[in-house]
C-alpha cells in the first residue's frame, strides 16, 4: 500500500540532503585504486597455514575467514553505513585465483596510463611483483583447468578469443543471494543452525565439512564487524566535532548488534545488508554480485520504523542514498590490453524494485518510490537499478514514474516484464511462487531471489564465428588458413537456403558444444578451488541439503550463455537467404568473394549498398527477417537446454553483450548483409543500427521471440531523442512499454539523448563529466567507454518518441 | 676500469636496442633485448630478484619457422639459445618483428589486440607472458639510466 502524498517526492532535493549532495561529490572525485589487502592476505594464508587435506569448502572458508580477520576496517567518508569493499575509497580488487595476474606487465605504469588509470603504489607493485603473483603462476582457475585437459582444443578457442569467452576463467559470482534469514535471525543465528545441521552427522556427501565451512565463513563476517566497531570508537575518541563524534559511535553501536544479531531497526537491516554483501566479496570476485529486491527485504523494517516513529521520509532516503554509494565503493581491475577492447564496465551489482509478490500481487511499496527518488537523485553508474513491470498488477502512476526517472537520468532504470520473465522462470522448472519473486542478476539476467544458482555468464559466445565458418567450410579469415569447425560443403554448391542453415547449425553447434565442455571443466575446478560456503549461507538449499553453491546445493542451478552479433547474423542470414535464393541477384560464389574482399572496388560496394538497404532486415516486419530471428533463438534454446551442467542444471541461453559486440566487431571481417570488415556488431538483442526505421515494429519484432526461449533475458537497447515537456514524454513511454510489454517483450533499457549531444560528449568529454549511458545490460560513464562503444552508442538509431520513427543520423537524407 | 667496461657495454647494447626498434626483423629485437635482459640480471641486484626463485620455460617462434629461439630461467640465472625446446610454459609464435615489439614492448602494450588480431598466438600459460613482459617493461623504464 501507498502511503506517500508525492511518489516523486521532489520536495527532496540533494540541496536538502547535504550528506549526499557531499557524497556524490566524493565520488565522482575518486579515482580508482587497486587494492591488494585481498591478494595479500589470501596468498599469506595458503603459502603459510593452508592445510591442504582440508575439504575444499573448509580450506575456501579458513582462507576467506583469514582475509576478513585482516581486513582494515576504514571510514573514508560521511557515509552512515559502516563497512567497505576494499581498502580503498574507491578500490579495484584483485582476485589472483581468477585474472588478477593480467595487470603484472604494467605493474609500474597502471597508474599513469592514459585510459581510465587505476592509482598503484611502488611499494604495492613490489609486493605483487615478487611475494603474490609468482605464488599464483600455476595456480588460477585457467591454469588450473589446463593442468586437468592441457591445452585442448576448447581452450584453444577461448584463448583466441575470437570464437567465445568462458567466463568461469574470471569468475562466477553473478547471483542474486537472500538476506532475510540473516535479518531475521542474526550470523550467529545462521551459524547455530549449521552447528545444530553439523551435529546431525555426515550422510557420506561432506555435509559436515559445509556445515563447519559455512560456520568458519560466518564469524569471519562477525570479526570484520567488530573490528569495524572499534574502529568507529577509536575515531570518535579523538573526533573534535561532537555531531561526527556521534555518527561514529552510532555506527559503532549498530555494528556491535548486526549482521551478528537480528537486525531491530531499518537502519541495521541495511548497515548489516552492506557488511554481509562486503563479506561476500571476500570470497567471490566483485562481478554482478546482485543485492536484489531491496524495496521487498527492507519494507518490513522501514515501515516499523515510521510507524514507531524512528524514522521519517528523508531519513530513510539518506540511508538509502548512503547504500547506493557503498555499493558503488568498487570498480574492476582492468589491465590497458582489455581496456582497449572492452573498457567502461562498472561492477554491474543489480538492485530489483516493484513487480508483483509471490501471491501474484502489486509489491510496488513506499519503500520502491524512495529508492527510485534515490536512483535519479544520484545518477550514478552502480548499482544497476532496475524496474519489474506487471502492466496487469502494477499501477500506470508506478509505470509513469518509472518513466519520468528513465527521462531524468537519461538512462536508468531498466524495464523488466514480469509476465514474460515469470513464464520464461517457470518454463525452467521454478515454481509460480519462486519465479514471482525473480531478481535481475548484473546486467539483465533473471534468477529467483536467493534460489537460484545461475551462474548467469559462464559463455558468451560469437555467433558471428559460426557464421563465417559455415561461409568458409570451417576456416575464418581471422584464424587464417586453420580448419577450426567441421569441414562443410562449400556455400556456392549449395541448392537451397535450408542446405544453408543446416550447415550454420552444424558450425554453431559445433562451437556450442566446445564452449560447454571447456565449462565444464572449469565448474570441475571451481568445485575444488572456489567453494563458495559464505555465498551459500544466504541461499535456500545449501542449509538444508548440506551442500554448497558450487557443489549443486541452491534449489535451482543452471549456466547462462550469453551471444553476440545476433542481429548482424540474422541479417546475413537474411540477405543470403533473400539475394541468393529468392532473388537470384547474386550467386553465393559471388557474395562470398565480395565478402571475402571486404566488399572492395565499385562493383564491391554496389553489392554492399543493394545488401544492406535492400534485403530483409530484423526488427521489421519482413517474414524472412522474422522467421530467421526466431529459428536462431529457438534453435539455441533447444540446444543449450539438452545440456546438464556439472551442478545438475540445464544451460539458458541469453542476449546481452556487454562491450564485447564493440571489441569482437572491431576484428570481425565483412558480412553477408553489407556490413565492413570492423564494423562494431549491434548490441544485446538491439536491430542493428539504421536497420528498423518503425518503432513499433521494431518493438513487436523483438518482442515476439520472448518468453520461454530466452529463460536468461536479453538487453533491448532504444534511443529517444529528449522532449521538452517531460510529462508528456513519459506518457508516451509509459504506453510504448506496456504496448511492447503485452507483446512478449522481456527487457529494455534507454538513453535519452541525441545523437548530437553523444558527438559532442565525445569530442569534449570535460563538458559531460557525468554523463551516463546504458551500454548492453549495464550503465557506464561515456567518458570512461573506448572509442569503439562510444561510436557505437552515437550511431545506435534514435526514435522520436512523438511520431515513432528513426530519426536520420546526422548527414543522412532520410532515415535508413 | 671494470665500471666503464660495463658502462661501454651498457651503452652498446642500448644503441643496438633503440635501433631493433625500427627494424622489422623479429630476431635483432628479440636477441638485442634477451641479451639486455641478461646483463641487467647479472648487473643489477634489484633486477635480479625478479628471477631469484623463478623457473620458467619461454619459446619464441616466428609465423615463417625462420626465428626460434628460446629464453629458459633456472637457479636464479637466465639462459638464451636459438633452438626448439621441450616443455616451455609458453610458446609464442610471431608474425612479425613489429607485431612482437608491440606485443610485449611498446609503450601501450597491445596483448590483447595482438592476440584478437591473430598478430601473435601463444601456446601455454600467458602469466609467463605476463612475468615477462613486466620485465622487459622494467629493462625499458631502465635503459635511460644505464646509458648515461
Amino acid at each position: 500500500m501507498i502511503t506517500l502524498d508525492d511518489i516523486s517526492l521532489k520536495d527532496f532535493t540533494l540541496d536538502n540532503l547535504p550528506r549526499l549532495k557531499e557524497l556524490r561529490r566524493l565520488s565522482f572525485a575518486s579515482k580508482p585504486e587497486i587494492c591488494i589487502e585481498r591478494a595479500r592476505y589470501i596468498t599469506r594464508y595458503l603459502r603459510d597455514q593452508d592445510a591442504p587435506g582440508d575439504a575444499p569448502e573448509v580450506r575456501q572458508a579458513k582462507k576467506v575467514n583469514y582475509f576478513l580477520q585482516h581486513k582494515r576496517p576504514v571510514f573514508h567518508d560521511r557515509n552512515l553505513l559502516a563497512g567497505s569493499t576494499t581498502s580503498k575509497a574507491l578500490g579495484a580488487p584483485l582476485f589472483p585465483e581468477f585474472f588478477a595476474l593480467t595487470l603484472w606487465p604494467e605493474l609500474d605504469t597502471v597508474s599513469t596510463r592514459a585510459k581510465n588509470p587505476q592509482k598503484l603504489t611502488a611499494d604495492e607493485a613490489r609486493e605483487l611483483n615478487l611475494e603474490i603473483f609468482p605464488f599464483w603462476m600455476d595456480n588460477n582457475v585457467l591454469e588450473l583447468t589446463r593442468k586437468r585437459i592441457g591445452n585442448a582444443e576448447s581452450l584453444r578457442l577461448f584463448e583466441s578469443l575470437v570464437f567465445f569467452i568462458a567466463a568461469k576463467a574470471g569468475c562466477i559470482s553473478h547471483a542474486v543471494p537472500t538476506y532475510a534469514p540473516m535479518l531475521e535471525h542474526g550470523l550467529s543465528g545462521l551459524i547455530g543452525r549449521a552447528a545444530e545441521l553439523a551435529q546431525a552427522g555426515d550422510e557420506g556427501g561432506g555435509q559436515a565439512d559445509f556445515y563447519r565451512a559455512v560456520q568458519i565463513s560466518l564469524q569471519g563476517i562477525m570479526q570484520y564487524a567488530e573490528h569495524l566497531a572499534e574502529e568507529a570508537e577509536r575515531r570518535a575518541s579523538v573526533a573534535d566535532d561532537p555531531e561526527i563524534r556521534q555518527e561514529l559511535l552510532d555506527m559503532a553501536k549498530v555494528c556491535r548488534r548486526v549482521p551478528a544479531g537480528p537486525a531491530a531497526t531499518f537502519r541495521e537491516a541495511v548497515n548489516a545488508i552492506w557488511i554481509c554483501q562486503v563479506g561476500i566479496h571476500a570470497e567471490n570476485i566483485n562481478m554482478a554480485m546482485s543485492p536484489g529486491r531491496l524495496d521487498q527485504l527492507l519494507y518490513p523494517y522501514y515501515k516499523r520504523d515510521v510507524e514507531e516513529g524512528r524514522l521519517d521520509i528523508g531519513g530513510a532516503i539518506e540511508l538509502i542514498g548512503c547504500l547506493w554509494l557503498k555499493i558503488a565503493d568498487n570498480v574492476t581491475m582492468v589491465p590497458e590490453a582489455s581496456e582497449e577492447m572492452f573498457g567502461g564496465a562498472g561492477t554491474v551489482p543489480a538492485i530489483t524494485l516493484g513487480g508483483v509478490n509471490a501471491d501474484g500481487g502489486d509489491a510496488v511499496n513506499d519503500l520502491t518510490y524512495i529508492m527510485l527518488r534515490v536512483t535519479e537523485l544520484l545518477a550514478i553508474r552502480d548499482p544497476n537499478v532496475n524496474a519489474r513491470y506487471d502492466y496487469e498488477k502494477n499501477s500506470e502512476e508506478y509505470c509513469r514514474r518509472v518513466s519520468e526517472v528513465i527521462i531524468n537520468t537519461k538512462a536508468v532504470p531498466a524495464f523488466f516484464n514480469d509476465r514474460a520473465n515469470i513464464t520464461a522462470l517457470q518454463g525452467q522448472g521454478e515454481s509460480i511462487e519462486h519465479a514471482r519473486d525473480y531478481a535481475v542478476i548484473g546486467c539483465v539476467e533473471l534468477a529467483s531471489s536467493g534460489r537460484d544458482y545461475p551462474a548467469s555468464s559462464s559463455i558468451m559466445l560469437n555467433l558471428a564465428a559460426p557464421l563465417e565458418m559455415a561461409l568458409f567450410q570451417g576456416k575464418r579469415p581471422i584464424t587464417g588458413e586453420e580448419q577450426i569447425g567441421p569441414k562443410t560443403p562449400d556455400p556456392a554448391t549449395l541448392a537451397s537456403f535450408e542446405q544453408f542453415w543446416e550447415v550454420f547449425k552444424t558450425q554453431l553447434d559445433w562451437l556450442v558444444e566446445k564452449a560447454i565442455e571447456l565449462n565444464e571443466h572449469m565448474g570441475r575446478v571451481h568445485q575444488q578451488m572456489m567453494p563458495s560456503p559464505l555465498l551459500s549461507a544466504f541461499f535456500e538449499g545449501p542449509m538444508d541439503k548440506g551442500r554448497d553453491l558450487i557443489q549443486g546445493g541452491s534449489l535451482y542451478n543452471s549456466s547462462g550463455a550469453t551471444h553476440i552479433a545476433f542481429a548482424d547474423v540474422v541479417d546475413s542470414l537474411n540477405a543470403i537467404e533473400q539475394t541468393v535464393f529468392v532473388d537470384k541477384k547474386y550467386s553465393f560464389a559471388e557474395l562470398l568473394q565480395m565478402v571475402k574482399n571486404d566488399f572492395a572496388g565499385p562493383a564491391g560496394e554496389k553489392m554492399r549498398l543493394y545488401l544492406q538497404n535492400r534485403t530483409p532486415k530484423y526488427g521489421t516486419e519482413n517474414p524472412i527477417a522474422r522467421k530467421n530471428a526466431r529459428n536462431i533463438v529457438r534453435h539455441l534454446f533447444d540446444l543449450y537446454q539438452s545440456h546438464t551442467n556439472y551442478r545438475g542444471g540445464p544451460y539458458r541461453p541469453a542476449y546481452w553483450t556487454m562491450t564485447n559486440h564493440a571489441g569482437l566487431g572491431g576484428i570481425t571481417g565483412a558480412l553477408p548483409h553489407g556490413r565492413k570488415s570492423g564494423e562494431l556488431f549491434a548490441s544485446g538483442i538491439t536491430p542493428v543500427s539504421g536497420a528498423a526505421p518503425e518503432l513499433t515494429a521494431c518493438l513487436n519484432a523483438v518482442a515476439e521471440l520472448g518468453g520461454e526461449c530466452v529463460p536468461g533475458c536479453w538487453a533491448l537497447n532504444i534511443k529517444y531523442s529528449p522532449e521538452g515537456d517531460t510529462g508528456q514524454m513519459s506518457e508516451r513511454f509509459a504506453q510504448t512499454i506496456e504496448a511492447y510489454f503485452r507483446a512478449g517483450g522481456q527487457q529494455v533499457q534507454f538513453n535519452i539523448m541525441t545523437y548530437e549531444m553523444l558527438q559532442d560528449a565525445k569530442k569534449h568529454p570535460e563538458k559531460y563529466p557525468e554523463l551516463m549511458v546504458r551500454v548492453s545490460g549495464y550503465s557506464a560513464y561515456f567518458k570512461d567507454l573506448n572509442e569503439r562503444m562510444k561510436d557505437e552508442l552515437i550511431t545506435r538509431t534514435m526514435y522520436d518518441l512523438a511520431n515513432g520513427r528513426a530519426v536520420p543520423y546526422p548527414g543522412e537524407k532520410g532515415g535508413k | 676500469m671494470p665500471n666503464l667496461i660495463t658502462q661501454q657495454a651498457q651503452k652498446k647494447l642500448w644503441e643496438q636496442w633503440q635501433k631493433s626498434f625500427s627494424s622489422e626483423v623479429a630476431e635483432e629485437f628479440l636477441q638485442t633485448l634477451l641479451t639486455l635482459m641478461q646483463f641487467a640480471f647479472v648487473v643489477n641486484p634489484e633486477y635480479r630478484q625478479n628471477i631469484k626463485y623463478f623457473e620458467g620455460r619461454y619459446q619464441f617462434c616466428s609465423k615463417d619457422g625462420q626465428v626460434a629461439i628460446a629464453a629458459i630461467f633456472h637457479d636464479g640465472r637466465m639462459e638464451v639459445m636459438e633452438k626448439k625446446i621441450n616443455q616451455a610454459n609458453i610458446a609464442i609464435t610471431f608474425r612479425d618483428g613489429k607485431t612482437l615489439l608491440n606485443f610485449i614492448l611498446a609503450p601501450r602494450q597491445d596483448i590483447l589486440g595482438s592476440m584478437l588480431r591473430h598478430d601473435v598466438v601463444t601456446e601455454g600459460n600467458l602469466n609467463y607472458l605476463y612475468k615477462f613482459g613486466f620485465m622487459a617493461k622494467q629493462l625499458q623504464l631502465m635503459m635511460p639510466q644505464l646509458s648515461q
